[in-house]
This record gives C-alpha cells, sequence and structure tokens, in this order.
C-alpha cells in the first residue's frame, strides 16, 4: 500500500508538492558566526518554501565556503542577503506571516489587518507560468501591467483566515511561477557578480555583495530597486568585469551610483551619474595615450 | 439466407480476440512494443466493427490508428538516429524534433556558472561566449549535454548571448522521459554521452602533451653533465 501510494505521490509531485522534506546539512568549514546565519537561513527557507529551497540555498553558500578571497564576514554577509532575496515578498509570503503573526493554529485568532499595494503583474505572476503567461499576455494588451491593485491581508474573520490559508497554499506552485523564475535570474546574477569581482577587482566585492540591499520589498519600490540594480551592474559592474571600461575604484564609482539613485521611474539622475562616472573612468585611461601621442609627432 | 447471426458470432469472437490485444498492449512495459501491440488492437477492433456496424468503434480506432503508427515511426526514427550518430560523428542533431525553439537578445544570459543545470541548449543563429573562458560557440553547438549525467549537475561556465538570435532548448526532464519510455535510445544515448566524454578527453590529453612536450630549441639544448 505504502509503494503504491509513494507512486501515486511521485505521479502527482506537481500538483501535490515535493516529498522531500529532509532538511540540508550545514557546509562543512563554517566559523560559529557564518553557521549561524547559514542555519538561520536553512529554518527560514524551509518554513519559505520547503526543504529543497533551503538545499538550493546551502548549494549557493557552498560556491562560496572555502575560497581564500572570501572571509568570514564576507561569507556571512552573502548568506545573510541571500536569505533575504530567496524569501522575496510576493503575496504569498505575506499571506505566509500574517498568519504566524496571528498564531493560528497555536491560540485565539488576533484581529490584524493590512492593506497592501502590489502591481496586477506582481500578482498574477506569483501563479504558475502555464496560467500566469497567458493572463499577463492579456493584460499586456489591454494595458494593464502596471496598474495598481491593493489586497487587504486580514485575520480578523474567519473568512479573512481562510483566505490567507488559501493564500499561503500556492507556495507549493510558486517555484513553476513567472515571478520564481525572475527571481532566480536575478539571485544567479548577483552571485555571479560576485564571483567575478573576486577575480577582477577583490576590493570592490563587499560593494557588489551589498548592492543586494537595492532590492526589496514588493510592488513600485522593489521594480525601482530592480531597474536601479542592473543599471549599475550593465552600465558600471559588468564593463569593468569584461575590460570594456577602466574603473579602478570600481567600489567607490558603485557607491557614488547607488546615492544618486531616486525614486524615480525615469532613473534619470542614476543614468546621469551612471555617465559621469564612465565619461571620468574613459577620459582618465585614454588621457596618458593622448599625452604620448602628442610627444611623439 | 439469414446471415445475420454469422455476423453476430464472427463480431464476439473478434471482439474477444481484440480484447486479448488490449490486455497485452496495456502490459508492455516499454514504448516500442506497446505501440506495436497498440496498432495490432487497432485493426482488430476496426475489422471487427466493420459486420456488427459498430462505427463509433470503427472512427475511433481509424484515428487511433494513424497516431499509433506516427508515434512508433518517431520512436524507431529516435533510436536510428542515435544509432547512427554514435557510429559517426557524435552529433546531437537528433534532438532537434523535441527541442523548443526560442529567441535570444543581446546581453542575455542562458545560464550561470555554478547554477544547476537543468536544460540544454542548441545553438541555430547569433553570437554566444563562454564568459569565463571567453570562447565563443559556434552555430550548431551543443550545450550542456553532459551536465544531465553529472552527479553534481551543476554548470561549469556561464552562457551569454553577444550578438541576438535563436537557440533550441530541451530540458533534462524531457530527454529522461524518452530515456525512461525506451530501452533502446536509452543504450545509444548512454554509449554517445560516453563516447562524447572520451572525445573530450581525449582532446584534454593533446592539450597536455603538447603542453609537456620540450620545444625544439631546449630539446636542442646540452644536458649538464
Amino acid at each position: 500500500m505504502a509503494g503504491v501510494l509513494s507512486s501515486l505521490r511521485y505521479l502527482l509531485a506537481d500538483f501535490i508538492g515535493e516529498e522531500d522534506d529532509t532538511p540540508p546539512f550545514l557546509p562543512d568549514g563554517l566559523s560559529d558566526g557564518v553557521a549561524a546565519v547559514v542555519s538561520e537561513g536553512i529554518h527560514r527557507l524551509t518554513e519559505y518554501q520547503g526543504a529543497g529551497y533551503a538545499r538550493l540555498y546551502v548549494d549557493r553558500v557552498k560556491r562560496f565556503v572555502g575560497r581564500h578571497d572570501v572571509d568570514d564576514a564576507m561569507l556571512g554577509e552573502i548568506a545573510r542577503l541571500m536569505i533575504m532575496r530567496m524569501s522575496y515578498e510576493d503575496s504569498i509570503r505575506i499571506a505566509q506571516l500574517k498568519l504566524a503573526e496571528t498564531g493560528v493554529g497555536n491560540g485565539p485568532v488576533q484581529p490584524a489587518d493590512d492593506v497592501r499595494k502590489f502591481r496586477l503583474d506582481e500578482l498574477v505572476g506569483a501563479l504558475p507560468a502555464v496560467v500566469a503567461e497567458p493572463v499577463l499576455d492579456i493584460c499586456e494588451r489591454l494595458g494593464w501591467t502596471h496598474k495598481p491593485v491593493s489586497v487587504r491581508f486580514s485575520a480578523a474573520s474567519g473568512w479573512g483566515v481562510r483566505r490567507l490559508k488559501i493564500e499561503a497554499s500556492l507556495r507549493r506552485w510558486r517555484l513553476f511561477s513567472v515571478r520564481y523564475a525572475e527571481e532566480r535570474a536575478w539571485v544567479e546574477r548577483w552571485l555571479h557578480m560576485v564571483g567575478r569581482c573576486l577575480t577582477k577587482q577583490p576590493k570592490a566585492t563587499s560593494e557588489i555583495v551589498q548592492t543586494a540591499t537595492m532590492v526589496q520589498g514588493y510592488g513600485d519600490a522593489y521594480r525601482q530597486g530592480l531597474a536601479d540594480w542592473h543599471a549599475i551592474i550593465d552600465g558600471l559592474a559588468k564593463p569593468t568585469f569584461d575590460g570594456a571600461l577602466p574603473l579602478a575604484d570600481l567600489a567607490g564609482a558603485v557607491a557614488e551610483a547607488r546615492a544618486a539613485a531616486m525614486p524615480d521611474p525615469r532613473q534619470a539622475a542614476l543614468k546621469r551619474t551612471i555617465a559621469q562616472i564612465r565619461a571620468r573612468a574613459l577620459g582618465e585611461a585614454l588621457g596618458p595615450i593622448i599625452a604620448v601621442n602628442a610627444g611623439n609627432p | 439466407m439469414d446471415t445475420s447471426h454469422l455476423a453476430e458470432h464472427a463480431g464476439a469472437a473478434s471482439s474477444f480476440f481484440a480484447s486479448i490485444f488490449v490486455v497485452a498492449t496495456l502490459s508492455m512495459r516499454t514504448m516500442i512494443p506497446l505501440r506495436v501491440f497498440g496498432i495490432l488492437t487497432n485493426i482488430i477492433l476496426i475489422v471487427s466493427a466493420i459486420p456488427t456496424h459498430n462505427y463509433a468503434t470503427l472512427v475511433l480506432h481509424s484515428v487511433l490508428l494513424p497516431l499509433n503508427s506516427y508515434r512508433l515511426h518517431q520512436m524507431l526514427q529516435l533510436v536510428r538516429d542515435v544509432k547512427k550518430s554514435v557510429n559517426s560523428d557524435l552529433s546531437m542533431e537528433w534532438l532537434k524534433p523535441f527541442m523548443t525553439e526560442r529567441k535570444c537578445a543581446a546581453g542575455e544570459v542562458l545560464f550561470y556558472k555554478d547554477e544547476k543545470a537543468e536544460s540544454m541548449f542548441y545553438i541555430v543563429s547569433g553570437r554566444y561566449q563562454l564568459v569565463e573562458s571567453g570562447i565563443e560557440l559556434p552555430v550548431g553547438a551543443i550545450v550542456g549535454e553532459l551536465g544531465m549525467l553529472s552527479p553534481s549537475n551543476m554548470r561549469t561556465q556561464t552562457l551569454e548571448c553577444i550578438e541576438a538570435g535563436t537557440i533550441l532548448s530541451v530540458s533534462y526532464k524531457q530527454v529522461e522521459e524518452l530515456y525512461v519510455q525506451n530501452p533502446a535510445f536509452g543504450f545509444y544515448f548512454l554509449r554517445l554521452a560516453s563516447a562524447r566524454l572520451f572525445q573530450n578527453i581525449g582532446t584534454l590529453e593533446q592539450q597536455l602533451a603538447q603542453y609537456a612536450a620540450p620545444s625544439p630549441a631546449a630539446a636542442a639544448a646540452p644536458k649538464p653533465a
């Protein structure tokens, strides 16, 4: 009987979620401080999505464990910020947090009310891609993609709690969602930039690690942070690593650009600052060549 | 002379005969015998439906017969192509019919180093570069075919599109399904993957030998006494 149930579970794994709930082990060779952070990450991400997702977190942390150019402080920061990024705030997460806040299942339901503003594409993107993609196509044709939508998260009534539970239960399909695919690409790109920085400009690595804090929250603030992050990486970090931009102080340049990032969808100040930094770097690199050429008629 | 009772008996006998084939079809473990028995069952049920004027069954199995035949043809062609590839150029072109086309914009990253590998790609057009090594991959190259069989399943380099183009992709899960459905395909696929791996080892050994071999100048220099 157990074998039949196991086969059925495997057949329907995509619909009922994964069976394997064994939590991952801590990687070997972590200091006490880092081990505590990674342990917290395993706990948080198991609760957020499941043991498999926590394993993905550990695998990502392992890429930096034992490297001579990554000290404990940096490893701890990477591990901490990765928890933050991997537990991104979608409507499912907010429902989970609201349920945890009110202690549902452990005691009396406490009244709590919360209204959050999302973009329509953000809400639809939390659904499995097979459902979300056609809906997003229709929204785009109608021009509704960026439409703000207010969602009430309330545990003040029985119906509210039931709704929160339904929303939180969508987590089993989270890994098939459009949003997850975007988040996965984003986290991988951030880690890739950290890795390249360690090779090309080790002094700037801490600054690149800290850029993860630019992308936080949900709704417009989240989209703005993400757009600013990509602008800085595409304009400064990547060209420096590719050798196309001779930027000697990448850390300083990134900090300068981050300071210019404003809550402006057009990113006018940020783009201007990035252009100035690039022009300055190219000018400094070309200066000696022009001087040499001027001296050799 | 009334022949209706004869038709009835013939219909009952052929239905019984067809039932045996339905059971046999469903008891098959792998895809090719299952399709072959499926085709035989379709034929028997079509023949048995004629004398009994059972048109619903006739129409249903007339549709299923070409469908089963087409799927069997696809499966046999796949095995033939993989087998041919093992014995010739080790190409993976036979996977193309199972792949999905995707447009790539310049600057788009297909996958990152150390990321868990889940699919393989076939380059149709555009320019693509492995970021860490700086190697540019030619049109027609297959990327990530060995990742499916590697224990760690991790990408060893980052692949970036540097000039917009088109790629074909297939997930490891889809290839696994083909593998599980068809033991002959699985066997030749393993042989092909191993041959490509040995080919890579051979290339590396050649490169190593080139580095290890002393230069003509060094060889000509007098050895210390």
